[in-house]
């Protein structure tokens, strides 16, 4: 089922928590709702459950205008997050709870129906349990087993990890996602990880203070947000920033910045003319090498290992760049160590509108 | 629940029997009564503390002979009198706890206008003793045809019982989390049956709590039966101790104290039975 919001906009009093957002989703897709908390996500995801009621503009499923339908008519499924499993009901009873409102549906077949969710989910043997003798995990398979248990034509979840501990929260991440598209249903998840939003989502929804940021694949996010916004919280360790001065020599254009310089592609700045821009640079795109290699030198502020990879903290001049540095790097703090700069990875953002510049 | 420290051996150990002490004499003079009455029953006469003649079942004669008792001559029999005071304080119980659930849900629950007047309102109207409002009982009442009827009555204690319940019961409702009515109204429930199904459960400890509250407030109830009841047939519990109390010169102790006995047995019992249930409604809260 597609689903569409055009112009939506929720104002509780004189505070606007949407403006006008427009977002498509295309039949069988997994979107993320990506922010930093009161950026709205929450809110949208109630105004597609239903819950609260848009202010002004509209929800489509399919071609049908769902935006003044009670929850109960628009055919969703929803898993909350702190799950909102009834505590008085066992698991059977809390997945067969959706069906036990609809008529048409005998106890047989809602017995059945229960335990085949419940088998998806992998739960089958706690049925008869109560939800507090449930580990979290489990009571997030029950939360989704709930919500798929009639069969909704989309799937809604609000922060469905956040309350799992890390380790969880991984195993999670790609069941959830295998379990989405085996069932092919169109899912819309909000939360504030940018980490869970890349891995599971088909496409991201960048939202900031109710307004929509960016909208496009994971890939796309990364490799070229849109704007300074998207760039410093998509990625971690999060993007370097500094002020950039851009112009052209002998035909090329060259971006300088503190001690910095590195001649550009024309491709990565069609138009070349000199101004100010905001340059970053990701951190697994800088390496360490010895200083008379580097685009710049600088001096080793600390050292994060994390097994697999190293966080640097390089001090250049007056400002403190992140690095990511192989197992093997050696170096201490106070080292003198040059830095290099992949040229073809770096960004420019206006400084004034943080658009990107390209 | 306060944080138990371990009693450091000696001198501490009469610090932490202190409050005990303290307690218990002040608890005495009630525990003396209870026990008081409850020998004075059987006894013939008492004499201060002091119990005088042999034990005896005579007092309580006004259960199985009561034509024998001349302070029961001219009043309803004791068993009627105990169905009117049982039927009065469960269907008061049950009205109110019907009534505060429903309101105090939608307190809780619902933004509607005149939401916060009605919630100041109901507060206020906790405030009023009742005997300011007899009179104006009376007329409404009277107006209503419902006066010297059990009816009257109930509705009368159970206006009175509201404004406590909503409270409580809006109070048990604001504990339970948003998300699981949203959940309810997205699996397809509409508010009547979110309420049935998914609130109403949740509070049960609380609906418990107030309505043991509510049964022994109206088991007790001495004033409205009293006024709005005259007659003889419709009476309850309590106007008839106070019937044998205002006898005139000479009070019989002995059948004033089987009648009390008699009177306050029932509440006693709930009471022990339902601790735990009335602890809760301080607690607070929903188990989780």
């Amino acid at each position: 089922m597609r689903v569409v919001l055009e112009q939506l906009t929720k104002k509780f009093g004189d505070v606007a928590a949407v403006r006008e957002l427009d977002l498509e989703m295309r039949s069988g897709e997994f979107v993320a709702l990506l922010g930093p908390s009161g950026c709205g996500k929450t809110t949208t995801l109630l105004m597609v459950a239903g819950i609260y009621r848009p202010t002004s503009g509209a929800i489509l499923f399919g071609d049908r205008r769902v935006d003044h339908l009670h929850p109960k008519d628009r055919g969703i499924g929803m898993v909350f997050q702190s799950y909102a499993l009834y505590p008085h009901m066992t698991v059977a009873e809390n997945i067969g709870f959706p069906l036990e409102l609809r008529r048409a549906i005998g106890k047989p077949e809602r017995d059945q129906r229960v335990r085949e969710a419940a088998g998806r989910v992998e739960i089958d043997d706690l049925l008869d349990r109560r939800p507090s003798q449930l580990s979290g995990g489990q009571q997030q398979r029950v939360a989704l087993a709930r919500a798929l248990v009639k069969r909704p034509d989309i799937l809604l979840l609000d922060e469905p990890l956040s309350n799992l501990d890390a380790r969880l929260r991984h195993d999670m991440r790609g069941e959830i996602k295998r379990l989405q598209k085996e069932i092919g249903i169109t899912s819309i998840f909000v939360t504030h990880d940018q980490l869970e939003a890349l891995t599971m989502a088909d496409r991201v929804a960048v939202m900031r203070n109710g307004r929509l940021q960016a909208y496009a694949t994971p890939d796309e996010l990364y490799a070229r947000p849109r704007n300074r916004f998207v760039a410093e919280f998509i990625g971690t360790p999060p993007m370097n920033f500094f002020p950039a001065e851009l112009g052209s020599r002998n035909g090329s254009v060259v971006a300088r910045a503190e001690g910095i310089e590195v001649e550009l592609t024309r491709a990565q700045l069609p138009r070349g003319e000199a101004r100010q821009a905001t340059m970053g640079v990701r951190p697994e795109h800088l390496s360490i090498v010895s200083p008379a290699d580097g685009n710049v030198t600088g001096e080793v502020y600390v050292v994060e290992p994390m097994g697999r990879e190293q966080i640097v903290d390089v001090q250049v001049g007056e400002r403190r760049l992140r690095v990511i540095a192989p197992p093997g790097f050696t170096g201490r703090i106070g080292d003198r160590v040059g830095l290099r700069v992949a040229a073809e990875r770096l960004h420019f953002f206006d400084p004034t509108s943080g658009e990107r510049l390209s | 629940m306060a944080t138990v420290v371990a009693p450091v051996p000696g001198r501490s150990r009469w610090l932490v029997l202190m409050p005990y002490v303290v307690l218990a004499l002040a608890t005495l003079p009630i525990l003396v009564l209870y026990v008081w009455l409850f020998y004075s029953s059987f006894f013939p006469r008492v004499e201060g503390f002091r119990p005088i003649g042999d034990l005896t079942f005579d007092n309580w004669r006004f259960l199985w002979d009561p034509a024998s008792v001349p302070q029961m001559r001219n009043r309803p029999p004791v068993i009627p009198l105990t169905v009117n005071t049982l039927l009065f304080a469960t269907l008061t119980s049950l009205i109110s706890l019907l009534v505060s659930s429903m309101a105090g849900y939608a307190f809780s629950r619902l933004r509607f206008k005149g939401r916060r007047v009605f919630l100041g309102g109901v507060l206020l109207l906790h405030s009023f003793p009742s005997v300011t409002l007899l009179i104006a009982l009376f007329v409404v009442l009277r107006t209503l045809g419902l006066y010297d009827k059990l009816v009257g009555v109930i509705l009368v204690q159970t206006a009175f019982a509201l404004p406590f319940g909503i409270w409580i019961m809006k109070g048990f409702f604001d504990n339970i989390p948003w998300d699981l009515e949203m959940s309810a109204l997205v699996d397809g429930a509409g508010r009547l049956r979110t309420w049935w199904r998914i609130m109403l459960p949740l509070v049960k400890p609380g609906l418990l709590a107030l309505g043991i509250l509510l049964f022994v407030e109206g088991w007790n109830q001495f004033l409205l039966p009293f006024v709005f009841m005259p007659s003889g047939s419709q009476q309850t519990l309590s106007t008839l101790v106070r019937g044998i109390l205002g006898e005139g010169r000479f009070v019989d102790y002995g059948l004033l104290t089987a009648v009390g006995l008699y009177y306050i047995a029932p509440v006693l019992v709930l009471f022990v039975l339902a601790q735990d249930q009335l602890m809760r409604i301080y607690a607070g809260g929903v188990k989780g």
